[in-house]
């Protein structure tokens, strides 16, 4: 008896990993070369993976729901010896082989293009619940938008499978990446191997603005909202957009097209136990600083009770970060990929500047950042549009004087 | 016009096997050795699915319901007569001569799956859309020229027509009276695009009117209708009656590719329908209704096929692993001198980087 362990391989083109869904064999059993395992699924496809020797399970490797990457031990069978790949199936036990090439796997029953599954993930909608018009229930692409078009409550997904921890011998414990953590992990490796990032950085003194909040507190209680700097900083990134379309842009791979934005749909990170989340306002441009306080304290507080739906995380034309809300004076943020900037505000600290006579004074003094995708926007560009954000900031009264 | 009456279905066997038309033109003998080959193929062609599954092979396009066309086309040539096919026509390719582990190299990734042993007239198999169609019209016209008596045959699918190529092609070589006969092997499906999603027209073989050469519409999944159609078109184009085209109307049983999943796409019940009168089965049931084989037969046929099949998968396994460098081996007869010296930059690269401990995959 020699023992053989296969190793999942790439089913498809270019696949990184497979979904186990269903082992049709146990340890124990007997199994003949071409007799059905198990089921896998990509992301293209759900496939049934027959034997590749004759011989006995000795173990499953992977259990079902897992997630395992080309190239891991997914089962051991124990071989008699010298009856490995030479031995004919024929010679084994007489299981049938599937007709796999003609066999329709019994999972995913939904009919639809890969381009229409394609929109489907996009815009975030699942698939298998929505109820296909064409012919034999068939989903087409306006089903998808249709579907995308209902606010779905993000609750109501599926809450991804508690992390199993699994403790190794070494008393590390191994976490699943899964859910919105593995999510986050994916956006943010395309966006960093897609977009070349740059990161430009500078402070910005605020006493202005600082009064300002200060005087309109007490009018913030009395309205119940909390004021913070961020409708400002949304309003002084928009007033800059409009002078940089290049900015509040998105380029367009696959068609070598950059689009330019005609709306100012602002994306606001938002620190959650669960991972990033990044609710979006719509039409920041419309709104008084007023209103823009009261959707982000709801957008944040139902980001906080995951009650956020998808059309309110999806669809931002520029990203706005508040670093400094848990006291980062400076960062290096990753773009909201496709978008081609984020707007970075740290936390606002009391310095020492050195002003036009000479003076040293003492003033609050906020740092900007703003990381671009270099292939869309240059230095100057980005440079110009950070000085006209602080412009805005240090001198709110330019914005006022601007609005509509 | 009504295209689907100017164009009429060739059938000999009905969908359940029955003779409808006349047979006179093939054998009892040619119709076992028909049932044999449609037989190893369909073995070797579910054993390269599952050989993918298992990670042994890469990619692979399977041919199951296209055999009787693939095969019924190039039984009616002659062994100077060209075959240009795409990546999914091993089944003629095989039929006429190369290897039954010539496939599965492929699919493994051996450049010397191009290179098919003499004396095996065919261009290796290729993959960019409806190509094939112009080189067989080169080679069709060259031979003219040469006043040779060889005639080309392009294989190519539904999806091919709607390439410019596949104009190009029929229209200079009805131009020049080429002696080329165009098998399209029409089986309803472009990877997950349909027919009717391809063209407007109702027939492939319609479109031969514009170009003023005879088209003819054959049951592709009817072994006989293909064979004996495809004899008397071969002769006619080899007599200079110049360029054919030939709709076969078929049916992809799989999926495009181990990569594809149809049933995310096609719908059970067009399956089952396309499948009952599958080329394999059809003339299983008319083979046996007519005691031309007995069941007893056909299960040796089955047990030869497994072990034909099994030595293929054997010989393609030992085969000497093929340097990446050999890529550059049948490009052209002799090698011109820039691409000898790309050649030797990368075997020393590949060299370093086994040294290295790197992997150029
Ligand atoms: C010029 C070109 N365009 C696109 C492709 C991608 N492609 C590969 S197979 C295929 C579908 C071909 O369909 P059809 O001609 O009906 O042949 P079948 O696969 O059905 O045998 C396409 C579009 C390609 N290989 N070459
Ligand atoms: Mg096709």
């Amino acid at each position: 008896m020699t023992q053989y362990e296969w190793t999942l391989p790439d089913v498809g083109e270019g696949i990184h990993e497979a979904e186990i869904v269903k082992w049709h064999v146990a340890p124990g059993d007997r199994v003949a070369a071409e007799q059905p395992i198990v089921e896998i699924q990509t992301d293209k496809a759900t496939v049934e993976i027959p034997s590749p020797v004759a011989g006995q399970v000795d173990a499953l490797l992977a259990a079902e729901g897992a997630v395992v990457r080309v190239g891991t031990p997914v089962i051991r069978f124990a071989v008699e010896t010298g009856s490995g790949r030479t031995t004919s199936a024929a010679t084994e036990a007489p299981v049938p082989p599937r007709e796999t090439p003609l066999a329709a796997p019994p999972r995913s029953r939904v009919l639809a293009t890969p381009a229409v599954r394609r929109l489907a993930r996009e815009l975030g909608v699942d698939i298998h619940q929505i109820q296909g018009s064409g012919e034999h229930g068939r989903v087409l692409a306006d089903d998808v938008r249709t579907a995308a078009a209902r606010p779905a409550a993000v609750a109501d997904r599926p809450p991804s499978p508690e992390p199993r921890l699994q403790p190794a011998d070494d008393g590390d414990v191994r976490v699943p990446l899964r859910g919105t953590r593995r999510t986050i992990a994916e956006h943010m490796v395309k966006a960093m191997y897609t977009a070349p990032h740059v990161t430009a950085m500078d402070e910005v003194e605020v006493s202005t603005l600082v009064a300002w909040r200060e005087e309109m507190k007490a009018a913030a209680r009395s309205r119940d909202v909390h004021l913070t700097y961020l409708p400002f900083i949304i309003k002084a990134a928009i007033g800059a957009l409009k002078r940089f379309p290049y900015l509040n842009a998105s380029l367009d791979d696959e068609r070598q097209e950059i689009v330019l934005k005609s709306r100012y749909h602002i994306g606001i990170a938002v620190d959650d136990e669960e991972g990033l989340v990044v609710p979006v306002i719509r039409d920041a441009d419309k709104k008084s600083l007023w209103e823009l306080a009261e959707i982000i304290q709801d957008l944040s507080r139902r980001a906080h009770e995951h009650r956020l739906t998808r059309e309110e995380l999806t669809g931002s034309t520029f990203t706005i970060t508040n670093f400094g809300s848990f006291g980062g004076l400076y960062a290096t943020p990753i773009i909201n990929y496709p978008e081609v900037a984020i707007l970075g505000s740290g936390r606002i600290q009391k310095k020492a500047i050195v002003v036009d006579d000479d003076r040293v004074v003492v003033k609050p003094v906020m740092s900007v950042t703003l990381t671009f995708d270099h292939r869309v926007v240059d230095g100057g560009t980005a440079g110009r549009f950070l000085n006209q954000v602080m412009r805005y900031l240090q001198s709110p009264l330019d914005l006022f004087m601007e609005m509509n | 016009m009504d295209p689907l009456k100017a164009f009429p279905l060739i059938q000999v066997l009905d969908e359940d096997g029955r003779l409808i038309g006349d047979r006179s033109q093939v054998s009892d003998d040619q119709l076992r050795a028909f049932f044999r080959w449609l037989t190893i193929l369909r073995t070797l062609d579910q054993r390269a699915w599952n050989l993918q599954r298992q990670g042994r092979i890469g990619t692979y396009p399977p041919f199951s319901g296209q055999e009787a066309t693939q095969v019924g086309v190039a039984a009616a040539l002659s062994p100077d007569d060209w075959l240009c096919g795409s990546y999914r026509d091993w089944a003629a390719l095989v039929y006429r001569g190369v290897p039954l582990y010539f496939p599965l190299l492929n699919s493994m990734g051996h450049p010397a799956a191009g290179a098919f042993p003499d004396p095996v007239q065919a261009l290796p198999v290729q993959v960019v859309i409806a190509a094939q169609i112009l080189h067989a019209v080169g080679l069709a016209w060259a031979a003219k020229l040469q006043g040779e008596p060889r005639i080309a045959v392009a294989l190519f699918g539904d999806g091919a027509t709607s390439q410019g190529d596949f104009h190009e092609a029929l229209n200079l070589a009805s131009v020049m009276s080429a002696p080329a006969v165009f098998v399209c092997q029409n089986n309803q499906w472009a990877i997950s695009v349909p027919l009717h999603r391809q063209m407007h027209s109702q027939t492939i073989a319609q479109r031969a009117i514009a170009y003023n050469i005879e088209g003819l519409r054959v049951d592709g999944n009817d072994i006989i209708a293909v064979y004996q159609t495809m004899k008397e078109v071969v002769e006619r184009v080899r007599a200079g009656g110049g360029p054919v085209l030939v709709e076969a109307v078929t049916y992809r049983l799989g999926a495009h590719t181990t990569a594809d999943d149809p049933t995310r796409y096609r719908a059970r019940e067009e399956d089952e329908r396309f499948r009952h009168g599958e080329p394999l089965a059809r003339l299983r049931r008319y083979l046996l209704a007519s005691q031309i084989l007995s069941e007893d037969e056909m299960q040796a046929i089955e047990e030869e096929a497994k072990g034909l099949v099994e030595q293929a998968v054997t010989d393609a396994a030992s085969y000497p692993p093929s340097p990446p460098e050999s890529v550059f081996d049948h490009v052209y007869a002799s090698i011109p001198p820039q691409l000898l010296s790309q050649q030797e930059e990368l075997a020393r690269r590949v060299r370093e980087g086994r040294r290295g401990g790197q992997s150029h995959g």
